[in-house]
């Protein structure tokens, strides 16, 4: 469950959804890992982003 | 497709930027420019046209009914009457009139029908201000504070749904951490797009099958896998959308409430609807069960007021009787759980075992899973998928 919970914590961090790093992580904001990130989340974005559907919550 | 858009971030920086480089008075107005620019632009380009467009109408009447609001007034209520009959009248009127003459033609029908942009959102944003401002549990604010707060254009097509409480908190000093601001900000927009590209639209091509002329050729392994798409779907696509309203408005400085907590790992159904679509449970919570008498009353009346909340939430997702039957769903498994807890309660709690936890998670998942059959299918057609999912 320990391993289970800091995966979590790391997920939400890399995620953006938290603001203070996991213990044992030290990626500050201003680390260049976070402009590799968004590259390969934007590489990602770029890959699929040809076949958009509405948003399913978009007034329905 | 807003958030999807290119145009939504050319629009989002600047809006953004001009925000954190003005001054406290002027603040609220750009949030106010921004806002109405935005509705108009993706009303007339996107949703009802010009139609649409002239909805701006309903905020303007109700920015100005706000301001009659005060403690125990009746204008508070009027407010939640106009709302809520605005929301009848645009999003049920021809579900009503249409059950109303049940069997014959809708002599009442509304041919012409159409959504504002974000009215099931905003709606009940109105509904919460006039309802805190007649229990005084919030104040008015400035004319300013809460054009803002009601036109905070990430938030405004489908939440999250704010309070104004805590919005004008954010408005009167916002963040100032310009770095982990947009840190963070950019961060999240960048997970929600790969979530709605990578994971949501691409589940759509096997959620596509869910109809009635290709459920009948399916085995029950395929079936399945259709449904647990779907499942993995409406996640990912509304916790996407989410994601972009909350990192959009951390570039302003603003915390937005959040809307999800892995809620596909919850070992129980009232756990689950804690940390799924967290600001719509919360909404459901403070301003039809507990207005109802919330858990304080005998089982029985505290079950009805289970169900009636899941009921009105079932309706709220749609005007069809599938979403009617998927909020009893749900009303009916959190009965059931409430029982279940209230017959437990008497004995010794034990720890949880590692087989108890993956069982409560499975049997969750698998009851939640279920219930996406009644919100992504009309009722025929769901019945028609688990009549091929048992009897084959």
């Amino acid at each position: 469950m320990n391993l289970l919970r800091r995966l979590k914590d790391l997920a939400d961090y890399v995620a953006g959804c938290t603001d203070t790093p996991p213990p044992g992580v030290s990626i500050g904001v201003a680390s260049w890992a976070w402009a590799l990130w968004w590259g390969a989340l934007g590489l990602f974005v770029l890959v699929f982003c040809g076949q958009a559907t509405k948003f399913i919550y978009v007034d329905f | 497709m807003i958030f999807t858009t290119f145009s939504y971030f050319l629009f989002l920086i600047p809006a953004a930027l001009l925000f954190r480089a003005t001054g406290p008075w002027f603040r609220p107005w750009v949030l106010v420019a921004s806002g109405v620019l935005f509705f108009l632009y993706f009303s007339v380009t996107e949703f009802a046209g010009w139609m649409g467009a002239a909805c701006i109408a309903i905020f303007i009447w109700e920015a100005l009914l706000s301001r009659f609001y005060t403690s125990r007034s009746r204008w508070c209520l009027l407010g939640v009457a106009v709302s809520v009959g605005i929301l009848a009248v645009f999003k049920y009127w021809n579900f009503l009139t249409g059950l109303a003459t049940a069997g014959g033609a809708n002599r009442w029908a509304w041919h012409g029908a159409f959504l504002p942009l974000g009215i099931s959102f905003f709606t009940f944003e109105f509904i919460h201000y006039a309802v805190d401002r007649y229990h005084s549990r919030v104040e008015r604010g400035t004319l300013g504070e809460y054009l803002a707060f009601i036109f905070f254009f990430p938030t405004l097509v489908a939440g999250p749904i704010k309070r104004f409480q805590y919005f004008v908190t954010g408005l009167r000093s916002p963040s100032r951490d310009w770095p982990l601001d947009w840190n963070r900000g950019i961060t999240r927009i960048l997970v929600g797009l790969v979530k709605k590209f990578g994971v949501a639209d691409v589940l759509s091509s096997l959620t596509v099958h869910l109809n009635a002329a290709d459920i009948p050729h399916a085995s029950r392994p395929v079936l399945l896998l259709w449904l647990l798409a779907y499942a993995g779907k409406i996640y990912f696509d509304f916790s996407a959308y989410s994601d972009i309203a909350i990192g959009s408005g951390r570039l302003f400085g603003f915390a937005i409430p959040e809307n999800f907590d892995w809620p596909y790992f919850r070992t129980n159904i009232a756990d689950f609807w804690r940390n799924w679509h967290r600001s719509l449970t919360r909404w459901l919570t403070d301003y039809v069960f507990i207005p109802l008498g919330g858990s304080r009353a005998g089982r029985w009346r505290v079950s009805a007021n289970v169900m009636t909340t899941m009921l009105v939430s079932g309706l709220w997702h749609g005007a069809s009787l599938n979403f009617l039957v998927w909020g009893a769903w749900h009303g009916g498994l959190l009965v059931i759980h409430r029982w279940w807890v209230t017959r437990r309660g008497s004995r010794p709690a034990a720890p949880p075992t590692a087989l108890g936890r993956f069982s409560s998670w499975a049997a969750t998942f698998a009851a939640v899973t279920c219930g996406w059959a009644f919100f992504a299918m009309d009722l025929p057609t769901a019945a028609l998928y688990f009549r091929q999912l048992i009897f084959g």
